[in-house]
């Protein structure tokens, strides 16, 4: 009686064994897009003295305070 | 666009370390780390010369060449600098760097590294200018609010010089005509190459 009930069960189980196998390997797939390395490009946030440096005033303030402070008198 | 150099004027130099210590204490640099620092030649000899070493953001920057991450870049002005966030603490930039620039604090046991630490021409890092991020992982950006590097700024004897480079090579230039002898411009060709 008992063997009769768990030829039924066993159909379920593969089916359920199955789900859980393509659900778990589904992680393994291969990933479509390729990460490209590229050497040398600097790839951390920007920095905002960058933009700052493009104004003229900025540049010349510098050299200001290095001919003041720093040259020979 | 002025091209940002260091130079030491190793005649001048009397070892001093005032620009050691303006750095340590404008950056709160942690302990165990030494952004710059003086370097006697010959110490005890006579004629010894004192050279104040740092990072001399390079033209063609090994650090940046050898990072794994690409965690350096090159301001317009050719101040290197780095993400303290990309950093992986790999060590490869020091063993590039020709003048030991690269500091690693040593936070964890078994030799493992912390973010790389290094001289930022007092110019900061990729955060908010001034603000309380970039004062903790970089130190002070003088450069933003239109100031120099304080250990050029601080040395008493005019023998660090930090600025734009042509106005640098111009003291430099004048000083060797007064006194005579041999320009010794300290690291320049290693660094500067072809600029310098």
């Amino acid at each position: 009686m008992t063997t009769v009930e768990n030829k039924g069960q066993r159909p379920l189980a593969m089916a359920l064994a199955l789900a859980v196998m393509s659900i778990s390997l589904t992680a393994c797939a291969e990933r479509a897009e390729v990460t490209l390395h590229e050497p040398g490009v600097y790839k951390g946030s920007v920095d905002p003295l960058l933009a700052q440096q493009q104004n003229p005033e900025q540049i010349q303030t510098l050299q200001d305070r290095f001919a003041k402070g720093q040259s020979d008198r | 666009m002025a091209r940002m150099k260091f130079l030491c004027d190793a005649e001048r130099c009397i070892e001093c370390n005032g620009c050691v210590t303006a750095c340590k204490n404008e950056h709160e640099v942690p302990w165990g780390v030494n952004r710059r620092r003086v370097v006697t030649l010959d110490d005890g000899v006579p004629g010894e010369k004192s050279v104040s070493v740092a990072c001399m953001h390079c033209t063609d920057a090994p650090c940046a060449a050898v990072c794994p991450v690409d965690c350096f870049y090159t301001t317009d002005d050719g101040i290197v600098l780095h993400d303290k966030d990309l950093c992986i603490g790999c060590g490869y930039c020091f063993y590039a760097c020709p003048f030991g620039a690269p500091q690693f604090p040593q936070q964890e046991a078994f030799g493992v590294r912390g973010k790389m630490d290094k001289c930022t021409f007092c110019a900061g890092g990729p955060e908010d200018n001034s603000s309380a991020a970039e004062l903790e992982k970089y130190g002070r950006n003088r450069v933003a609010e239109g100031k120099l590097p304080l250990c050029a700024e601080m040395c008493s004897t005019k023998a660090l010089l930090a600025g734009d480079g042509d106005m640098v090579a111009d003291i430099y230039r004048e000083r060797i005509t007064k006194r005579g002898g041999r320009p010794e411009t300290w690291g320049w060709e290693t660094a500067y190459k072809g600029d310098a």
